[in-house]
């Protein structure tokens, strides 16, 4: 893969994951999101109340996609998902939530990466993180990553994705 | 109307059986009581074994301990012919192909639509699909 086809491709990826961002939250969790920003910032570390990881691996190349969201967005959008109040949801179904919006978007950015590329990838299971005011510090070293700010109506939440190729 | 009609969901996320068994019974008013559950695939083989009487199976595919696609596969192996829709967010046309070889006989992707997938699960099992 040539440095312009590596470029292209990013910011096929960059399209493709807002794509999927707003597409998810819009239709399952009846949210409207939109995209502020997307930066590569190294001197900034995501911080929130409920997280959700997944790692995505193929012979092209292994990364993650992970997001950010404070307690009230979070409740927010699992209740809407469930189609009930947020002051009726239990912890465990937010946290599973959580992870089945961010299974749903990871999976269409997999898809994208594989047609964009021509090869399979899989992904794994969601992790999710739980607990006031963490940081997602942790990336793959030597990784490029991507911070992406989206809005959804009036809440910011951070999504934050790195791959990189094996060539 | 209450439809007289059994489903096995199988998902790994309890959020997500929750929307399913919601969008059966509030598109097609299915009962959630006529809904049985499952968490993995393992699961999954071991209650399509048990009942027999199952309309259809809604199967998702990333789950842990069995795959749902080797739990279509081992439900197929037994014989059974019950109708499986993949409700995944494997979205790549080799995965749909694969699963349809495989036995699945209708296919839909996460995010999906209650409307949509109430149309494949009842074209899956030959019931009329309003137009």
């Amino acid at each position: 893969m040539t440095a312009t086809q590596a470029q292209a491709l990013d910011a096929k990826m960059v399209n493709a994951i807002s794509s999927s961002v707003m597409e998810v939250l819009s239709s399952m969790a009846n949210t409207n999101v939109t995209l502020k920003s997307v930066n590569a910032r190294t001197d900034y570390t995501p911080i929130g109340d409920i997280s959700a990881i997944i790692g995505i691996m193929g012979e092209s190349g292994e990364g993650m996609v992970g997001l950010c969201f404070n307690s009230p967005l979070a409740k927010m959008m699992v209740a809407r998902l469930l189609g009930i109040e947020p002051a009726d949801l239990s912890d465990d179904d937010c946290c599973d939530g959580i992870g089945e919006l961010v299974n749903m978007i990871s999976g269409r950015s997999k898809t994208a990466l594989s047609e964009n590329t021509g090869q399979p990838f899989r992904m794994s299971l969601p992790t999710i993180i739980k607990g006031k005011g963490h940081e997602i510090a942790s990336r793959p070293k030597n990784t490029p990553y991507l911070l992406m700010f989206f809005d959804a109506e009036g809440q910011e939440f951070v999504l934050q994705v790195s791959f990189k190729f094996s060539n | 109307m209450t439809l007289n009609l059994k489903f096995l969901v199988v998902d790994d996320s309890a959020v997500m059986r929750k929307v399913i068994i919601s969008a059966l019974e509030n598109k097609m008013g299915i009962l959630p009581t006529n809904v049985i559950q499952a968490v993995d695939g393992v699961e999954a083989v071991e209650k399509a074994a048990q009942n027999d009487d199952i309309t259809a199976i809604l199967m998702d595919w990333n789950m842990p301990n069995k795959l749902g696609i080797d739990a279509l596969r081992d439900i197929r192996a037994t014989g059974n012919k019950t109708p499986v829709i993949m409700v995944t967010t494997e979205g790549e046309k080799t995965n749909v192909v694969l699963a349809i070889q495989s036995g699945a006989n209708n296919y839909v992707v996460k995010p999906f639509n209650a409307d949509d997938l109430c149309a494949k699960i009842k074209q899956s099992c030959g019931m009329a699909v309003p137009a």
